[in-house]
């Protein structure tokens, strides 16, 4: 009993410290990487290579004074930016970060909550991010906060059904829910080059589901929940210090987990990055260690993705966001979904 | 067993909650929490897939619809001012009792037989098994019913095809 308690601490701080902790380098990266594409410095005076000015920014929304206006609904104006942030780092506690670890004569699962339906159950409750939005938005008693909100709930609605679709089609295609099977699956060669990949399987699953991450991540070219030319800030206006801070943080780790769900299920998730099959088997016992570096590198790289999109595509105006949703993606994805389903009828014949 | 009773006592205090709160959005938010909770009995009972179906369908989109559309129109202000007419009081008392006559009469008729159900995610072929194929009729019934629904709504909110002829009318008019 002290046992199982004592090793599901140890992965639930792993799972909570990874994303928790990678939070400054991300934003600056995600600061360094605006100011690059927009030939300018960025960030620089703090620190080394302004490594520090995260922590500085931390601080500062540490002890900026907390504002309260007087019109706000104050239940579910406190609770709002509590609810966004922990039903953002729902999806992560099934999330592997490495493969099953033969340890102490048993298999240790490193995921905190092990189920068969992992997958399905981590797509389930990130569906939950909507509310924390709406909550923030309805009580902020504010026009513009409750415009920032209904849109970015309709939005996530919306784009949800794209995102099942490619999800449903990846499930049919795998023949499991189960994340560890998904990645095996996915690991090996094809025609001793190729990865493995379900990419290469699923281009449209893959492209519905990205379009959909960023969506749900309302982030830009998607961000009209804080279209700030239209709406001054949307759901968080009327928010400072460290409840603006949580929101933040909340929109950063549902970019995380919904990359680290995108990667499992297109990019062969822990399975090993093409090389490292090299070193593994001059020693088996990095194994675990380089499946772990594969995962976070395959992470960093969409979390640069998602900087590289918000820098370069303008935002959607609203109509058009939501035509694209429902008229092309959706379509695009039952469609695929169809074909997908048929091959798999005919394969298993 | 102390986990078993909290979520009893949570899902019912959220239900009585949805009824009688005076605020309507206190009260889709409080459907919401109802639902989630009934999400965390079904995980208790250890099917984690009729668990994160429950948080996807109910919780993620039917209760968000509900919560939606309440903050869009704003009721609040009618709200406190609830109608308190002795027809409503009669309707409702005679409906409830009608609900629980039939839920006693069910569970009296089948209380050998009631036993806490052992489901697990193995389990799951076995429930599409019952759903596809004992109880095929009910679930396709169930498809007709929602699809009725949806036609009722089209038809209900259906005036905007004449809405927009009268819009044409006047331009005309407007025009002429």
């Amino acid at each position: 009993m002290l046992e199982a308690t004592i090793e599901i601490l140890i992965k639930t701080i792993i799972i909570l410290g990874l994303p928790l902790g990678s939070l400054p380098i991300i934003i600056h990266v995600e600061r360094r990487g605006a100011a690059f594409m927009q030939k300018r410095l960025g960030p620089n005076r703090v620190g080394p290579f302004g490594l520090l000015q995260p922590l500085a920014d931390v601080a500062k929304f540490m002890f900026k004074e907390e504002v309260q206006p007087a019109h706000v609904r104050p239940f579910f104006y406190t609770a709002a930016p509590m609810i966004a942030l922990v039903v953002a780092l729902l999806p992560l506690a099934c999330i592997p970060i490495a493969g099953p670890i033969e340890a102490f004569g048993r298999t240790i699962y490193p995921e905190v909550f092990r189920s068969e339906m992992g997958i399905f159950f981590a797509f389930a409750v990130s569906a939950l991010g909507s509310y924390g939005i709406l909550l923030a938005g309805w009580a902020s008693n504010n026009k513009y906060s409750m415009l920032g909100a209904l849109r970015a709930c309709a939005q996530m609605v919306s784009y949800e059904l794209s995102l099942s679709t490619s999800l449903v089609a990846m499930v049919f295609l795998y023949g499991t829910n189960d994340i560890h099977a998904m990645v095996a699956e996915q690991t090996g060669y094809w025609f001793g080059f190729l990865p493995r990949w379900g990419f290469f399987l699923q281009p449209v699953a893959a492209m519905l589901f990205l379009v959909g991450i960023f969506a749900e991540s309302n982030r830009l070219p998607f961000d009209l929940a804080e279209g700030e030319s239209e709406i001054v800030a949307g759901y968080h206006l009327e928010y400072s210090s460290m409840k603006f801070a949580l929101f933040f943080m909340a929109e950063y780790i549902h970019m995380i987990a919904l990359s680290a769900l995108f990667i499992i299920m297109f990019f062969g998730g822990y399975s090993l990055l093409p090389g490292m099959d090299l070193i593994v088997d001059q020693a088996p016992s990095l194994l675990v260690v380089l499946q772990a570096t594969s995962l976070i590198i395959k992470v960093a790289f969409m979390i640069w993705f998602f900087v590289w999109v918000r820098w370069t595509l303008p935002r959607f105006r609203y109509d058009q966001l939501m035509s694209l949703g429902w008229e092309r993606l959706l379509p695009l994805g039952i469609a695929n979904l169809i074909v997908t389903v048929l091959f798999v009828y005919f394969r298993n014949q | 067993m102390a986990m078993d009773i909290l979520l009893t006592l949570l899902t019912v205090v959220f239900a009585l909650m949805v009824v009688f709160s005076k605020k309507t959005v206190v009260a889709a938010f409080s459907l919401l929490m109802t639902l989630l909770s009934l999400a965390m009995i079904y995980f208790q009972l250890g099917t984690v897939f009729l668990s994160a179906v429950q948080v996807l369908i109910n919780a993620g989109a039917v209760a968000i619809l509900f919560v939606f559309v309440m903050m869009l129109i704003n009721l609040e202000e009618f709200s406190n001012n609830r109608e308190r007419n002795k027809v409503k009081l009669v309707i409702s008392t005679f409906t409830m009792l009608v609900v629980l006559g039939v839920l006693a009469l069910v569970i009296n008729n089948n209380i050998e037989t009631l036993s806490i159900v052992n489901l697990s995610d193995s389990s799951m072929t076995a429930l599409f098994d019952k759903l596809f194929n004992s109880y095929f009729l009910p679930f396709e019934m169930a498809t007709v019913l929602l699809l009725a629904s949806i036609v009722a709504c089209i038809v209900i909110t259906g005036h905007e095809k004449h809405g927009k002829e009268e819009l044409k009318e006047q331009d005309k008019m407007g025009v002429e």
